[in-house]
């Protein structure tokens, strides 16, 4: 009988401990699995969504995240003066602001406002109805509709408090509901309205006249030479591709997931060698008698050797192939636990599985095995065959 | 006294230092810890502050004092470069020209009170006073929003953490109980009763859970101050983010102990269950 089959056998005899072996092994697999899938989670799941919305570049008036920074005045000189570069596509304008929807008997509901202007697409998705053709129509996000009880083709009275100038008093502007879309960016306590600039201009009565907080390019080629163009066309703004953009959220405070992904990445491992290490040693000791009988009967040192590491393996193993599930669906639990955190987009994902992450995991767990069966095999491997047989006897 | 105004300073474009003292003294300003060792500045600098990041309009100013910013979690990742005016000075520096010295914004006015704990009342009566101002006490101030998410993250990184390792200790306790089947059995055979020897195997279990716990305790301690200065560094802030409070060290004895001995006598339980005999295999 090889070693395997005979630490199967082993495990098989012992079945209480080797159940709890095993499932604490899968608990511990899964918690290091979540941890790898957050260590990059955040950034692969923020550039896949920088690049799902089809803009190549962006540009704002600082390094400041977009919504959190001064806005770029003149934004349709500006826009249009990006968009005659020579190796940009288009590019679009977009300011946020604050809208508020009155309610019989309620308080008022808030939502942010989206304006655009330039050649570029819009950025949300018409699901239902059409896109704004003209300006005083908006799209809404579905939720929102919900809320206000309107769907396409209604007329909706807002109010805009406009971020430059909080003055409340501005009368509310009735808006044609074009269209009911998603927003890839809405924020997770975000109701989200788009439109034009000039509706949202209107709607602010003239108070803030052509700022916007960013303008989004689409390129015709390279994004990095388009961005070097942009760049030197208008060098008062700051420009950043999509991936320069993740930079800049990889520099912010996400970094703290990849930190604390780090740290317990780490004690986990610890954790979980030092309890296989205990389990196996336990388990050694208790049949020393036995291996010392096997040793007499001629089975060498190396297939002893062999039959710990196997026993190992096969803990490690059958609980690390646990683990996947297990993770995947603790992944789940703990990213719906994040993405209530307020200003995190709800397309944006905490824990994100990507194949080098499951390799990562397979190689912890087999170092993991490896190391953990090191102190036992070194039990096995010196075993004195005479004095352990002698005192099992005498014992 | 320096008004709570901060201007947050695009400095590679505004702040350069200026040679030759002006023949007027410029005004004071204060600048954090970060932005002063970003830049090089020292106390007595005279550097150049704008409100627009081209430089325009910038006016001179003389750097009184350097300080460290009260951290902000908020903030965290984003090095806290700032300014601190006298607030006539910041609305002088970034009032509009169609705007009239004294109709200016504010973004809040900060208030002391002789009795602290009158915070409540004078924030309510404020707002009955004065419709469309909100009052709010200065701890209700900043939503705490993404910490009880953070909180509510780590728990369940927690709960998870013990169940594997009360599993473990199963496990554990199980290999350990079945070593001691021999002398469990030679101590039912001279007459001791079940009872007395859970009583002894409960202690025994008590004794090493809370040795475990205040190990656990003594190396959550050790590593606090290891994860501080590991996050202090990288996010240049005085923030603390592991704190082993004293509730937290009770909850932590409150679960361990309570545990490991659970652990020792669940398991023992299948083993006091069979008589002497079997135990010692006779």
């Amino acid at each position: 009988m090889t070693a395997l089959p005979f630490a199967w056998r082993s495990l098989v005899r012992q079945p209480a401990r080797a159940t709890l072996g095993i499932l604490g092994v899968a608990a511990v697999g899964a918690l290091l699995f979540d941890m790898l899938l957050l260590s990059q989670g955040l950034l692969i799941s923020m550039r896949d969504l920088l690049n799902r919305t089809g803009y190549d570049v962006r540009v704002t008036a600082t390094t400041d995240l977009p919504r959190s920074g001064p806005r770029i005045a003149n934004a349709t000189a500006v826009t249009q003066a990006i968009a005659a570069v020579p190796t940009v596509r288009s590019a679009l304008a977009i300011r946020f602001d604050e809208a508020r929807f009155q309610r019989h008997g309620q308080a008022p509901l808030v939502a942010t406002f989206e304006g655009t202007a330039g050649t570029a697409a819009h950025p949300w998705n018409v699901t239902r109805g059409r896109d704004v053709m003209t300006d005083g129509e908006i799209v809404i996000a579905a939720q929102l509709a919900r809320e206000l009880g309107v769907d396409a083709g209604a007329i909706l009275p807002i109010r805009v408090s406009c971020r430059d100038d909080q003055r409340e008093a501005l009368p509310p502007f009735n808006a044609i509901v074009a269209g009911i879309a998603d927003f890839p960016f809405e924020l997770g306590d975000e109701e989200t309205l788009g439109g034009s600039l000039a509706t949202l201009d209107t709607a602010c009565s003239g108070n803030v006249h052509d700022a916007a907080d960013m303008i989004l390019v689409v390129s015709s080629g390279d994004p990095d030479a388009t961005a070097a163009a942009v760049r030197t066309a208008r060098p008062e703004l700051r420009v950043a591709t999509n991936e320069q953009m993740v930079g800049r959220v990889q520099q912010g405070g996400f970094t703290y997931f990849q930190q604390i992904s780090t740290v317990l990445t780490t004690v986990t491992l610890a954790f979980a060698v030092l309890l296989i290490t205990v389990l196996l040693t336990v388990s050694v000791n208790q049949r020393l008698g036995e291996i010392a009988a096997l040793r007499a009967l001629g089975l060498s040192r190396a297939r002893m050797v062999a039959d710990v590491l196997s026993e190992s393996t096969l803990i490690v193993g059958i609980g690390g192939l646990l683990s996947l599930p297990l993770g995947f669906a603790l992944a789940t639990w703990l990213d719906l636990i994040l993405k209530r955190m307020p200003g995190i987009p709800t397309q944006l994902h905490f824990f994100v599985y990507r194949p080098s992450a499951l390799g990562l995991h397979v190689a912890l767990m087999v170092v993991t095995a490896l190391v953990a069966a090191l102190y036992p095999m070194r039990i096995v491997a010196t075993l004195p065959i005479a004095e352990t047989l002698r005192a099992e006897v005498i014992d | 006294m320096f008004a709570r105004g901060l201007l947050v300073v695009v400095l590679s474009c505004v702040a350069t230092a200026v040679a030759a003292a002006p023949p007027t003294t410029p005004p004071d300003i204060l600048v954090s810890r970060q932005l002063a060792e970003a830049e090089h500045l020292a106390v007595g600098s005279i550097v150049r502050l704008g409100p627009a990041a081209d430089g325009g309009a910038a006016r001179e100013f003389r750097i009184a004092g350097i300080y460290e910013p009260t951290p902000d979690p908020q903030r965290l990742g984003s090095p806290q470069r700032e300014v601190r005016l006298h607030l006539p000075d910041l609305l002088d520096l970034t009032r509009s020209p169609d705007v009239l010295a004294g109709t200016e914004h504010l973004d809040g006015i900060n208030v002391a009170l002789n009795e602290p704990g009158d915070a409540q009342a004078f924030a309510r009566q404020v707002q009955a006073s004065m419709p469309g101002v909100i009052a709010t006490r200065s701890d209700q101030v900043y939503p705490a929003g993404s910490f009880v998410v953070l909180r509510r993250f780590h728990l369940a990184i927690a709960s998870v953490t013990i169940s594997a390792a009360t599993v473990f200790l199963l496990a554990l306790t199980i290999m350990l109980v079945d070593e001691r089947r021999d002398t469990v059995g030679v101590l039912r055979l001279i007459g001791l009763p079940v009872r007395r020897i859970l009583t002894q195997i409960l202690l025994e279990g008590l004794l090493v859970a809370a040795a475990g716990a205040l190990f656990g305790l003594v190396l959550a301690i050790i590593s606090q101050g290891l994860i501080n200065r590991f996050f202090q560094w990288r996010y240049d802030t005085a923030l603390v983010f592991v704190h082993v409070s004293p509730a937290i060290a009770a909850t932590c004895v409150w679960i361990a102990v309570p545990l490991g001995a659970a652990a020792t006598v669940g398991a023992s339980w299948a083993l006091l269950r069979r008589n002497g005999l079997q135990l010692v295999r006779r």
